[in-house]
């Protein structure tokens, strides 16, 4: 009998990510990989002269107007909550999983194409506040790695966000002593991202986090470099023992 | 910023804690700390902080916040004096949207020479060169409240009735400029420049370096001092288009307020009659739209919603005042009136910010997001996982590969690999390359005797748009669609640590024995692997068969290191010593 094929360990994970922010209420959401400047930097609040869309951090196409491999799924975000302004919802929670662009040297830990998982959860103004991105994200790190996960948040800027948090993890590796890994950057919808999605920012409010997902695969699995993950070798995808759950 | 815990510490009567204790203090109050070792700390300012915080002054205002010491004085609330207006200099603005204010001080007769030991040591705790006293002063100046400072020497210019004239205009298409690092650098029109209008000669490139022409040497005696404030992303464009990044330009680039520059005209021209000797004889200031601060109001309501917390009234209204933010309470409303240096106050959240890092992000109670009365939409993920357990149950193994490809319909403008500029219309051709090779490893991953079976889900660009596909590795006739199915839930997997593999190429050896009726293969293979030792990664029974009463079993080894590529005569050394120990057990190797 033929065996079994291997799935990707990325499947793997944003399986596993849906499953636990699915029970928390995320939809899961998709948009273009590649964008318009619009969704990937001025609705969320990136000014034109910023840095970011220079031509050595971001990939441009050639064509008039010019378009942009999304540098983040920040971009899926704002999407949804321009939907949601023309639907008149007035809470919405996604997760945009999906492949991002950054025009930078690869290395162990950073390649030009990579996943992330971004999120956002809005609600009635009171009712999605910094706390509950806290607890949404102390709960998914205790299902997603299945222990008493501990987190805690720095300061931190982003231009989509205010306030701005830096996320760590308290990760105990089997064996091993346990540190603080420094996660991802999350933060509370800048106002302006709102306003330009159509939403009035003295109606609604949320939290937003935009994590890199093979960093969480890595750290669980303990995969040495990030350039494994797409380089089409079968050799990677078989370097685990896989069991249905 | 290269920050002197020395240096910080003037700022303060009390003694500083434990660099560890300050390491926490920025860590989860302000600024990450990228690295200390001794006086050092080097702290990585936030963008919107790098406005105000790029010098010791910045840090040590957060520092006194956060830790609640109060500073020994704090130069950006001392009174700036009335300068005596000078009658040796002019100066010109062409655009003042490139610069927002420029002073110029005219100071004579000073006496260029090694500075004192203490500014010296000031320098050098922070990774900096002294050069003489003037440049050390600017310098000082610049690392101490952040306002970047040049200083010309005015007898290396032309001087027409009695005064020196700089003028501040757009760089000419191939204007040459020799700069103070002997470099020379070719202008553009993007960049502005620092001349000397008299001769209309470039003597600085705005906001970047100074240039050699009007350099200050041990013979000048009149100096002219620039305090200036030039647009941020003109100049970080020119940094970047002249690949020359200053101190001056990395301020620059962050947009101080143009305020800044009296303090900075202030303290130098104290610092330089102190360490130099002159007489200032007057300053000019070019400053066509002063900066106006717009007061920000929010309550306890908005910053308690929107953190999720329960800081009481009195401990917001501390908060603002360790910040040293004006402020006006009236019941639960605040108003706050930013000091010109924080440029990044600006709406109620910014205010919200500086609450919840100040009083700590631990104290924000984590929470779970209340139940809702939406049902999650995961109707195409659903779709799209549909499909890849369909595959896989067929024995197909999913990949991912890259999205660039050498030829497509849209092309990038900055490809990083030059080889692959375009986007990929298909899956196709990536899929023919990882087959290639997955055959190649085939034998170290697959059961024995199987051929991979891949497959890919992906998103493609075409003129038509872009879309996800499927690619699969041969052809399935019954493959279902990708299309939503909203019921559908995804198998999940428990997966094992990951196991490293060799990059090294393998060598493949079979061997085949007699072995008498009734023989455990296992036990054969077990000893045949223990014999191989350990750079045999893999063994299996790939052939029996039965003859005259005798067995044949042929097993394949496969040998691999992850040191290095094996070399055929170790392998084959390893093989005759496994075959003579077969044989000394009575196997018969066919």
């Amino acid at each position: 009998m033929e065996e079994q094929g291997h799935l990707h360990p990325l499947t793997v994970a944003i399986r596993d990510i849906a499953a636990i922010f699915g029970r928390m209420g995320f939809g899961f959401a998709y948009g273009p990989e590649l964008e318009d400047e619009w969704h990937n930097f001025s609705a969320l609040n990136v000014p034109a002269d910023h840095p970011a869309r220079d031509m050595q951090d971001t990939f441009w196409t050639n064509e008039e107007p010019r378009r942009v491999l999304r540098t983040h799924t920040t971009s899926v975000t704002i999407r949804e909550l321009e939907k949601m302004a023309k639907s008149g919802e007035t809470e919405k929670r996604m997760i945009c999983i999906g492949k991002v662009f950054r025009n930078e040297a690869t290395d162990m830990t950073h390649e030009a194409q990579f996943y992330q998982y971004d999120g956002f959860a809005v609600g009635p103004t009171g009712t999605v506040t910094l706390a509950h991105l806290k607890g949404t994200w102390e709960r998914f790190y205790r299902e997603y790695f299945g222990y008493d996960a501990k987190i805690r948040f720095r300061p931190s800027y982003f231009p989509f966000t205010e306030p701005s948090v830096e996320v760590d993890l308290w990760f105990e590796a089997p064996g091993k002593k346990g540190r603080w890994l420094e996660m991802f950057g999350a933060g509370m919808l800048h106002p302006n991202v709102l306003r330009n999605a159509g939403l009035d920012p003295e109606k609604i409010q949320g939290f937003a986090f935009g994590p890199g997902l093979e960093r969480v695969i890595m750290v669980k699995y303990g995969i040495p470099d990030v350039r494994l993950f797409h380089s089409g070798d079968i050799r990677f995808v078989h370097a685990f023992d896989i069991h249905q759950k | 910023m290269k920050t002197s815990i020395s240096w910080l510490q003037k700022s303060f009567d009390a003694p500083l804690p434990h660099p560890d204790a300050l390491i926490d203090a920025f860590t989860f109050h302000a600024f990450e700390i990228e690295e200390a070792a001794g006086d050092l700390m080097d702290v990585k300012v936030l963008p919107n902080r790098a406005a105000d915080c790029l010098c010791h002054r910045g840090i040590a205002k957060e520092l006194s916040a956060i830790l609640e010491l109060p500073m020994k004085r704090d130069s950006l609330r001392e009174p700036i004096p009335t300068f005596p207006q000078s009658n040796m200099l002019k100066v010109d603005i062409e655009d003042n949207k490139k610069c927002l204010r420029y002073m110029g001080a005219m100071v004579c007769g000073v006496k260029v020479g090694p500075s004192p030991a203490w500014l010296k040591d000031a320098l050098e705790s922070v990774g900096q060169r002294s050069i003489n006293n003037i440049v050390d002063a600017t310098n000082f100046v610049m690392l101490n409240i952040g306002q970047p400072l040049h200083a010309f020497d005015a007898a290396r210019m032309q001087i027409q009735n009695g005064a020196y004239s700089i003028r501040v205009r757009q760089a000419n298409a191939g204007e040459k400029i020799m700069a103070l690092d002997g470099k020379e650098y070719v202008l553009e029109p993007s960049m502005a420049v620092i001349t000397d209008a008299h001769a209309d000669t470039p003597i600085g490139i705005a906001g970047v370096k100074g240039g050699s022409a009007a350099q200050i040497g041990n013979e000048t005696q009149d100096i002219i001092i620039e305090s200036a404030n030039f647009n941020g992303p003109l100049v970080r464009r020119a940094a970047q288009k002249l690949k020359l990044f200053t101190d001056a330009s990395l301020r620059f680039q962050n947009n101080p307020s143009p305020e800044l520059c009296a303090y900075g005209m202030r303290d130098v021209l104290d610092l330089v009659v102190r360490v130099a000797g002159g007489a200032v004889e007057g300053v000019v200031d070019i400053y066509p739209t002063p900066q106006t601060q717009t007061p920000v109001q929010t309550s306890l309501a908005r910053i308690n919603g929107l953190l999720g917390s329960t800081f009481s009234r009195e401990e917001v209204a501390h908060v603002f005042e360790r910040l040293d933010l004006s402020t006006n309470i009236e019941n639960d409303t605040f108003t706050i009136t930013p000091p010109f240096e924080r440029t990044d106050i600006v709406i109620p959240e910014d205010l919200t910010e500086e609450v919840g890092r100040i009083l700590g992000y631990d104290r924000v109670v984590p929470c779970i997001l209340p139940a809702t009365t939406i049902s999650p939409d995961q109707a195409r993920y659903r779709g799209i996982e549909f499909v890849k357990d369909f595959l896989v149950d067929r024995g197909f193994t999913e990949i991912s590969t890259q999205s660039f490809s050498k030829k497509g319909d849209i092309v990038l403008a900055n490809p990083l690999d030059k080889t692959n500029p375009a986007l990929r219309t298909d899956l196709v051709h990536n899929m023919q390359e990882a087959l290639t090779k997955a055959a190649y490893y085939a034998p170290l991953v697959l059961p024995p005797n199987q051929k991979p079976k891949l497959f890919e889900i992906g998103t493609v660009f075409t003129k038509e748009g872009e879309q996800i596909v499927v690619a699969t590795s041969e052809p399935v006739k019954d493959i279902p669609a990708l299309q939503d199915n909203k019921d559908y839930i995804p198998c999940l997997y428990e997966l094992g640590a990951f196991k490293p593999f060799s990059i090294y190429p393998y060598i493949v050896r079979d061997i085949a024995l007699w072995t008498p009726a009734g023989t455990n293969a296992e036990e054969v293979l077990e000893m045949i692997k223990t014999q191989a030792g350990e750079l045999c990664v893999k063994i299996y029974l790939f052939d029996t068969f039965t003859k005259e009463g005798r067995v044949s079993l042929g097993f394949r080894l496969i040998f691999q290191s992850f040191e290095r590529t094996l070399t055929e005569e170790e392998v084959n050394k390893i093989m005759a010593e496994l075959s003579g120990i077969l044989g000394d057990k009575g196997f018969e190797i066919r």
